[in-house]
């Protein structure tokens, strides 16, 4: 027996009790942390619930920049919600903005700067210091700027407002190069083109849609896609519900949008007439004497030739509809017309929606509560003028072609996606020596870049935003990082602000917050002095509690039209490409729950049913099932989609709502390079359209593609929720009258937030 | 009135569902189909909220997905006059609820909110509550389901990750209607106002088509439109007594 003593024996206890601890807390912390969780749907009585920090910020998912509140708990984010004080959301937020939180902990993010080292486009991407990155960037940019020819660089972002859209301005000057562009799929060239021609107006109006009681919609799927869909949505419940007759909302449009299931009226009239038959209407509006403007003599004049029966043989709807339409427009107001989407993407796009205003001038919508308001100047940058339509993208790949451009920098957009029926583009790109991405994927426009810094995401930087539609009067927002950055990437405006100061052009801020900041010391200083903070930095601290700021500042505006602007309206037949025996159908491309194809490596969304089919996971071709009738196809055929550019492969999805000469599909799949969830998913429509142009707005007419429709002979089951499509006498949804409603109404206590 | 009498009483009072009119609260959630336009925001903020999982393409092919809140498409009519009527489905949290009675382990059954309730770790995955629910809306785990790091950064602390095997269902966002009552409690009130208690789908509501509140108190939102003339419950015919009321859409001549 070995000797020990008391002092040895409490040693050793000593020292296996402390292994034995370590041990335990070994095991606790590489036990997976999901166990930690609490497994209670009723929590035990001494559980008390952590306490979460809450950020606003702004969402950047789209254009809209609605308000948000992130709720994080240790650090990391948790939920987004709608911040419920900022004026464009109150505190609703769509699905992709709920999604908002799998773009930051994507699991396909790009860690840290990237180097290509191989032939461009393979996987030879090398992991380097951002000090090299940033280096090869600079250096080559530098020799261009030294030898005058900064003009050689070029940049291309998806559409910034607020600070960093000054900051690339700044950038741009200083390397000296006139090619900035902003680039984003949906942005709406027409609408702007076509109240610059109307109205002489710069910025988008104000569609009051929650004020007005007769909305006609021309293609815009405000619920879902147009602008601001959660802004619309909102104001849309409020012109329904609320104290007072409830809205009326007819959609005029070839296939049944969201908005067109939540419409009273739907009317399906021919891709591409929705000017036509606005026309008509105006046509009736003055001819039977309900416009009394004194003007009267020059609308006949420029009306003539919308005769209802013209009118209606053009757009396949009955003259009677028109007519009681017309009526309705003018009697049942405040009413508001609305154009966009389908009826914009069309080669007569601003005209249609030219003659959309023009209808809205008639029946006195302009400047009225309900109609269309004009909004004030807005207070932060919103470069729509830097906005590359269609026919500027090309330009910009005929000077790539030209050998004109020898750095092109491009930041979070993947035109290459976008742009897909032009295969010249990305050809286009391949001439320019040195391609930058600033983004923070992988995708099919970074995967041909030579050099990528990635960036941080919206939830982990710093800058601000200036709602472009607005809500009538100046709004802004500050967004401010609600964690710590994930990875090795930095912000954009810092990226730009370190290239700028190895170019010789340092700045007067540090770092992107110092400049986001010193924009808002501008608009703090230029705010009417009784509402003024005690001192910037109280003002500051407030302003990112709020999450927004405003300031009440209507705009009267009573239009008075000069005469060239009523003989502009005028609305030709749109054009197609295919001949339409050859190609029987109008193929309509329309955004999706993805958007324009930013959502579909966010797993949420790929397994979020679409709204109007409930598919998940894949892309399909809706067509009437009539159509498919004749074309002997059911549900679920693989068909081919040939149009005079090419052809792409879908299944066939029978769409109760849709005419029968349209097919449509959705846009966002079809990725090659965007990440586990979005490779190898569906088909992009936008491969197969034809490049024909709006002349009036450089836009696509992305609605005048034709197609026809071949059976591959194959059958694929089309994923989506189960159950009948029917109701089946079970009274699921039920109906009432106006009448019951209008009771009640009365009786619930709503609050209208004024504008 | 005679001892019998009394005992007669007592007897029907106890057989008559509707115990839980004694209690707090009685949650109840009202849908305006008005409103609503469908839009899915719902879906996916009850995703995000309550730790669904991502099944993938072949699960939800094989009808095994797990949508606490769902859209259900009812067309009415043929091109041209064709109507689409969305209405979302989630659990309606039955007063009589056919699943509660099903259930051989008692995994799920009425709190003294009025919430119907699952208990994850007693569920042994007999699944009948699926079978016997009307509106089904019960969701079965056949697989153990995973999060790609670190995506699994994002989980919701206040929910459980539930296991295989396992039942789960809509709870109303009981881990919001529970910081509301603490802190209520923290404020001393002994009662949670109304509208302080929101689920992530009322929350995110871009229409604002939902509301949540308490029922037994007759000033909030949802009491006012309970008894109005759009209001109906879905197969209300099955005598389920649900706790979500849907107000009808509006029909109105052109």
């Amino acid at each position: 027996m070995p000797n020990i003593d008391r002092r040895d024996f409490i040693k050793l206890v000593g020292a296996g009790g402390v292994g034995v601890g370590a041990g335990v807390v070994l095991r606790e912390t590489i036990r997976d942390p999901r166990e930690h969780l609490i497994p209670h749907v009723l929590a035990p009585e001494d559980y008390s619930s952590g306490v979460a920090t809450w950020y606003n910020s702004v969402c950047t998912m789209c254009k809209s920049g609605c308000g948000i509140s992130v709720r994080t708990r240790e650090g990391r984010a948790k939920k987004i919600e709608g911040n419920p004080s900022h004026a464009v959301n109150q505190g609703g937020l769509c699905a992709l903005g709920q999604a908002g939180l799998q773009v930051l902990y994507n699991p396909d993010r790009l860690t840290g700067p990237l180097i290509q080292s191989g032939t461009r486009g393979s996987d030879g991407f090398n992991q380097v210091t951002w000090d090299a990155g940033l280096g090869r960037v600079a250096s080559r940019i530098d020799v261009l700027k030294a030898a005058g020819r900064g003009d050689r660089v070029a940049l291309l972002t998806h559409g910034v407002g607020g600070t960093l859209a000054t900051l690339f301005e700044r950038f741009a000057e200083s390397i000296g190069t006139p090619r900035l562009h902003h680039y984003d799929y949906d942005h709406p060239h027409a609408l702007y083109a076509a109240n610059h021609q109307f109205f002489g107006e710069q910025h988008l109006p104000y569609y009051d849609v929650k004020n007005t009681r007769y909305l006609l919609s021309f293609g815009a799927d405000f619920l879902s896609s147009w602008l601001s869909p959660v802004h619309h949505s909102l104001g849309f419940a409020q012109s329904r519900g609320g104290d007072h007759a409830r809205g009326h909302l007819v959609q005029i449009e070839p296939r049944m949008s969201l908005s067109g299931a939540a419409a009273d009226e739907w009317v399906p009239a021919k891709t591409g007439t929705e000017g036509i038959l606005a026309l008509g209407l105006a046509h009736h509006i003055v001819a039977s004497g309900l416009y009394r403007g004194s003007d009267a003599d020059e609308w006949r004049q420029v009306l003539a030739g919308y005769e209802l029966e013209k009118v209606a043989a053009q757009t396949d709807v009955s003259a009677d509809t028109l007519e009681h339409l017309a009526e309705s427009f003018v009697n049942k107001g405040p009413s508001l017309a609305i154009g966009g989407d389908g009826a914009a993407n069309n080669t007569n796009g601003v005209d249609t929606l030219v003659a959309i205003n023009a209808l809205n001038y008639l029946a006195g919508n302009i400047g009225r509560a309900g109609g269309v308001l004009f909004n004030p100047e807005p207070a932060g940058a919103i470069p729509h003028n830097r906005q590359a339509n269609f026919r500027d993208m090309m330009s910009l790949a005929a000077a790539a072609r030209g050998d004109e451009i020898e750095v092109l920098i491009i930041n979070d957009t993947n035109p290459v996606f976008t742009m897909a029926d032009n295969p010249e583009f990305a050809a286009a790109m391949s001439n320019v020596p040195l391609i930058v991405s600033l983004s923070s994927f992988m995708d099919e426009t970074t995967a041909i870049a030579d050099v990528v810094l990635p960036s941080h995401v919206y939830l982990e930087s710093w800058g601000d935003a200036f709602p472009e539609i607005g809500v009538g009067f100046s709004i802004g927002a500050v967004s401010q990082p609600v964690v710590a950055p994930l990875y090795n990437t930095q912000a954009t405006g810092d990226i730009v602000l370190e290239l700028a100061k190895r170019t010789g052009d340092t700045m007067p801020w540090s770092s992107m917050e110092a400049c986001v900041k010193d924009n808002w010391r501008a608009i703090y200083e230029q705010s009417d002095s009784s509402t003024q903070a005690e001192s910037f930095d109280t003002f500051w601290t407030s302003l990112l509690k709020a999450g927004v700021w405003g300031k009440s500042n209507h705009r009267d505006a009573t239009v008075t039209l000069d005469k060239s602007a009523i003989a502009g309206v005028g609305v030709q037949a749109p054009e197609f490409s295919g001949d339409s025996a050859d190609y029987p159908f109008v193929l309509q491309p329309y955004l999706s729950t993805m958007h324009d194809g930013r959502g579909a490596n966010l797993p949420w969304v790929q397994e979020l049913p679409d709204p109007m089919t409930s598919v998940v996971y894949g892309s399909w071709v809706e067509l009437n099932p009539t159509t498919a009738e004749e074309l002997s196809l059911v549900e679920g055929d693989l068909v081919n989609i040939e149009s005079p550019e090419g052809s792409i492969q879908a299944p066939v999805l029978l769409f109760p709502a849709i005419r029968p000469d349209v097919v449509a599909m959705p846009i966002g799949q079809g990725h090659t390079n965007y990440g586990r969830y979005a490779n190898g998913r569906g088909a992009n429509p936008l491969e197969i359209l034809s490049p024909l142009i709006d002349e009036g707005s450089g836009g696509l007419a992305s609605n005048a593609t034709r197609v026809r429709i071949l059976a591959t002979g194959d059958h694929v089951d089309i994923v989506k929720t189960s159950g009948k499509s029917r109701d089946l006498g079970r009274d699921i949804v039920q109906t009432t009258s106006g009448d019951d409603h209008t009771a009640q109404m009365n009786n619930i206590p709503i609050t209208v937030i004024p504008t | 009135m005679s001892f019998l009498d009394r005992i007669a009483e007592g007897w029907r009072k106890n057989r008559k569902p509707g115990y839980y009119e004694n209690f707090d609260y009685h949650w109840t959630m009202t849908i305006d189909l008005d409103q609503c336009s469908g839009c899915g925001a719902c879906v996916t903020a009850c995703q995000a909220e309550n730790n669904l999982p991502i099944v993938g393409e072949k699960a939800f092919a094989k009808g095994r997905e797990v949508k606490w809140l769902r859209m259900e498409h009812y067309w009415e009519g043929e091109y041209p006059d064709v109507k689409l009527n969305i209405i979302p489905m989630l659990c309606q949290h039955c007063d009589n609820a056919p699943c509660e009675t099903v259930c051989p382990v008692s995994a799920t059954y009425h709190n003294q909110d009025g919430l119907n309730t699952q208990i994850y770790n007693r569920c042994i995955g007999t699944r009948s509550c699926a079978v016997y629910c009307p509106y089904e809306v019960r969701y079965f785990n056949y697989n153990d389901h995973t999060w790609d790091s670190p995506l699994d950064q994002q989980l919701n602390p206040d929910v459980s990750v539930r296991e295989k095997g396992v039942m789960e269902k809509c709870t109303f966002c009981i881990q919001r209607v529970r910081q509301a009552k603490d802190a209520a409690k923290d404020d001393g009130r002994r009662r949670v106002r109304d509208g302080e208690v929101q689920p992530a789908c009322v929350q995110t509501c871009p229409s604002q088509a939902m509301a949540f509140g308490d029922r037994n108190d007759p000033e909030s939102k949802v009491s006012q439109t309970l008894d109005g003339p759009r209001a109906y419950r879905v197969l209300d015919e099955l005598n389920t007594k649900s706790s979500v009321v849907y107000l009808k859409k509006v029909g109105t001549e052109a």
